[in-house]
């Protein structure tokens, strides 16, 4: 969604770096002294990781680990931020020092993923001055947070790549919200079962979800409504229809919006690995189906002859219609499925999360999806990475202010947003989306 | 005759397109009216009847809040005590009141649309021109005359708004960050920092637990155009007017104008031709901000008196619907921004007097954007023949700029 040329009468798309760097002319000295930047600029950081090293030697930072579960006991890990700090600076710096020698066919942004966890060590110790920070909370807090997010890039995902740009997330995740909320109740005071009434609420949830998915796609390929309009409208007209079922009914009804909130549930053998059990399998089954959609769909989308259409949909819809492939249908089902999922990831905002419904509950997590889906080159794996990312900002911030430390709040609230805007600003790097997306076909 | 024909068959797919989504609403209601649909087993005809009464109640209580009830307004003007013309037309008065910053952000969302930029962030431009205004005004309160202050604090808060709207047009011109994501991202940022602003105690109105600004009617107000009791109507109304014959010159008369318009219909051909399509965004967006900027200080210095956090009220969104209703044209947006105004307005004393919750209205005000911008629609339903939509509004798909840029 970043860049799309390719379409027909746009300048040709630009190469991948790799191949312009090592060729002649304007845009392989570009690239170069692109490179030559980013190397000045990693050396910078190291130098800036150094001088803070410098000042807090004294303080002493304590991460403690769960070991065998959550709330057990805990292993704590004790450096010196100083530590922290020398780590992040010889991490940057030696990637300054790659980056300055490779030119610009280094492979920088690995080596970025890389430096982000000493880096986010370092700052978080010199914000918590000493106090203790429990790791493990943190991380799987990450994980449960990022999964609403990760799951709406998954659905921004399948939209896209088969040419078709779903703004609407927002929308469709509110709406499984409420349905989910009001399902669960429903199946509660009628069978008393908790687990009917959390698969019944998932359910519906999945199910409207769904239909909104086919209305965007109904308004975009039918009528050729421009389909980022059409996104706006269902995002604006579930704010209004959510808001008004929640003040018309729910306020008075509120049976119907107490749904049961979903436990945490332990795998049984992965759980008991020390520290990682605690950490990565102890979660709400929605992170598991996170975990497992995310790979199902990695799946689907790159080693299927389903996928294989879908991605073709999204490239050149002109040519996919030659060879066979009917864009249309294709298009049709990739929306269905994304919004089976956004409905999936309301219904966990509303299950899991607050244990009800609230008005205009996804606050933004649908496009910070879609922010997610970008950073992560619309690849479910690299979507998943980058929503753990927003899901750690948003933890950080939960901490920081329950701990006292101060930080304005609307500050670190911020963070997500901010980060945002630089991911889609393309400062991490400018990533390539399907080169038709948005673009009504005609078919024939 | 054939003129009048003309105007007729281009209000025709709007005003179907509002009629349908107060019709669709209507269903919402009486099929949430629970109340008087549980009694459709013992009584089915009174049940029906009752829940549509419920909905002329409603509609009807709109009408009443939007424009007051005429008859009350000619007895109040014979008997000419002030109070009786005050009360009489409130009404009218409050949904001139809620125009002014529609016509602002309609013009807003009109010109970026034009050059081809969704601008989603009228909400945030707006909050953010209404911060620079509050705090220009705070930090010149009682150093100058009032009317300075007034004018100072104006400049400030559009400049403010501009500025917020130039960064996501600067990063979509030089990074192609989809603007659609950057304006959002940039609403809650500008939310946050209002908030963070009215943490502030030299901001704050003293003694207060809820985050809002001192009141700033006693630091300078923008003069009334009816001086009775308790009516709100001010210039600013006269300025939103002006603005958009304003707007309407800078498009169709003026060498800039034109390139914006080109930017919007064909990038690369506006390209070819010479001009800069990456200048013609960041200035729409500018532009853009200002105005939105311009909404926010009026009501920040006028009517409303003091800046809160809910001051926008999700108005760029509605910003959007009056800019498609109007196919982006500002005379359309003045006219659609009176009917918002009074379905806004109307929708508040709809939601006081008969219960029914307001945020309806962005129900239907969404299915008013999918009727304008689908007509195909309208036309199944209503069984009209319908023009396809104009191609400003059809062509608006974003197109990203390429590496020369």
């Amino acid at each position: 969604m970043t860049t799309t040329p390719g379409a027909p009468g746009e300048p040709a798309a630009p190469p991948p770096d790799a191949e312009v760097a090592t060729g002649e002319g304007l845009a392989a000295r570009r690239a170069l002294r692109n490179a030559r930047i980013r190397g000045v600029a990693f050396v910078g950081f190291a130098v800036l990781a150094f001088y803070y090293a410098s000042r807090s030697f004294d303080i002493s930072a304590a991460f403690s680990f769960w070991i065998d579960e959550q709330g057990g006991e805990s292993a704590v890990l004790q450096t010196p931020v100083g530590v922290l700090w020398v780590v992040a600076g010889l991490a940057s710096g030696l990637v300054g020092v790659l980056q300055l020698l490779r030119g610009a066919t280094f492979r920088w942004r690995p080596w970025l993923l890389l430096l982000i966890a000493p880096w986010i060590a370092a700052i978080l110790a010199e914000l918590l001055a000493g106090k203790p920070a429990n790791l493990t909370g943190m991380i799987s807090g990450s994980l449960e947070l990022a999964t609403p997010i990760a799951l709406a890039a998954l659905a921004g995902i399948l939209s896209e790549r088969s040419g078709m740009l779903n703004i609407a997330l927002e929308g469709k995740m509110l709406i499984g919200a409420l349905s989910a909320s009001i399902a669960s109740s429903v199946t509660w005071i009628v069978t008393a079962n908790v687990l009917a009434a959390t698969v019944v609420g998932v359910m519906v949830a999945m199910l409207t979800g769904g239909l909104t998915g086919l209305l965007l796609a109904w308004l975009g390929i039918r009528h050729r409504v421009d389909q980022i309009i059409a996104g706006t409208v269902i995002n604006i007209g579930a704010v209004g229809i959510t808001n008004f079922i929640f003040l018309r009914i729910l306020s008075r009804s509120t049976e119907l919006n107490t749904p049961r909130t979903v436990e945490a549930m332990l795998i049984p053998f992965l759980s008991d690995i020390p520290v990682l059990g605690p950490l990565l399998f102890s979660a709400r089954p929605y992170v598991y189906v996170g975990y497992i959609l995310v790979a199902v769909l990695a799946y689907m989308l790159f080693r299927t002859r389903w996928g294989l259409r879908l991605r073709a949909s999204g490239e050149k819809p002109a040519a996919a219609g030659t060879v066979g492939i009917n864009v249309i249908r294709i298009r049709y089902q990739a929306l269905f499925l994304a919004g089976l999922i956004s409905g999936l990831a309301g219904s966990y905002l509303a299950l899991a999360t607050a244990g009800k419904f609230e008005m205009e509950m996804t606050a933004g997590k649908g496009f910070i999806g879609l922010a997610a889906m970008i950073f992560g080159a619309w690849h479910p794996v690299g979507a998943f990475f980058a929503a753990l990312v927003f899901g750690f900002a948003d933890t950080t911030q939960t901490l920081l202010s329950i701990l006292g430390v101060q930080v304005p709040p609307q500050l670190l609230s911020s963070v997500p947003y901010v980060v945002t805007i630089i991911v889609v600003a393309g400062v991490v790097g400018r990533v390539r989306g399907p080169a038709a997306a948005g673009q009504p076909y005609e078919q024939g | 005759m054939t003129k009048l024909r003309e105007v007729l068959r281009k209000a025709l797919v709007p005003t179907l397109a509002v009629v349908t989504a107060l019709l669709f609403g209507a269903i919402v209601i009486i099929l949430t009216d629970f109340e008087h649909l549980s009694q459709i087993g013992t009584d089915p005809l009174g049940a029906i009847g009752g829940a549509i009464g419920g909905v002329i109640n409603g509609y009807g209580a709109m009408l009443e809040g939007a424009f007051g009830d005429p008859a009350r307004i000619a007895t109040a003007l014979q008997s000419g005590t002030e109070r009786d013309i005050a009360t009489a037309i409130r009404p009218i008065t409050e949904t001139l009141v809620a125009t002014t910053p529609l016509i602002f952000t309609g013009l807003a969302v009109a010109i970026s649309f034009r050059a081809g930029m969704f601008n989603i962030g009228a909400d945030g431009q707006l909050m953010l021109g209404a911060l620079g205004a509050t705090i220009t005004a705070i930090l010149l309160a009682g150093q100058a005359h009032p009317i300075v202050i007034l004018i100072v604090a104006l400049v400030v808060g559009t400049l403010s708004g501009g500025v917020w709207g130039f960064i996501p047009g600067f990063l979509k011109a030089r990074t192609g960050a989809h603007e659609v994501i950057t304006t959002i991202m940039l609403n809650y940022i500008a939310a946050l920092v209002v908030f963070f602003a009215l943490r502030s105690p030299t901001i704050r109105a003293a003694g207060s637990t809820s985050p809002v600004s001192k009141n700033l009617t006693p630091i300078t107000d923008v003069p009334n155009i009816i001086n009775l009791p308790a009516i709100r109507l001010d210039y600013g109304f006269v300025v939103a007017l002006l603005m958009a014959v304003a707007v309407s010159f800078l498009l169709f008369r003026t060498t800039k104008g034109f390139e914006l318009r080109a930017a919007g219909f064909n990038m690369t051909a506006a390209r070819y031709a010479g001009m800069s399509a990456g200048g013609s965004m960041m200035l729409a967006m500018a532009l853009s901000g200002a105005l939105a900027g311009m909404a926010g200080s009026f009501m920040v210095l006028g009517t409303v008196g003091q800046l809160s956090l809910d001051l926008s009220g999700g108005i760029g969104f509605n910003a959007i619907a009056l800019a498609l209703l109007a196919s982006l044209r500002p005379s359309g947006v003045v006219l659609a921004a009176l009917l918002f105004g009074a379905l806004t307005t109307g929708g508040k004393t709809m939601g006081i007097q008969s219960g029914i919750p307001f945020d309806l209205l962005f129900f239907i005000m969404a299915l008013v954007i999918m009727f304008v911008a689908a007509p195909g629609l309208i036309r199944s339903i209503w069984r009209v023949k319908v023009a396809k939509p104009a191609p400003e509004v059809a062509s608006i798909t974003p197109v990203a700029p390429s590496e020369s840029a």
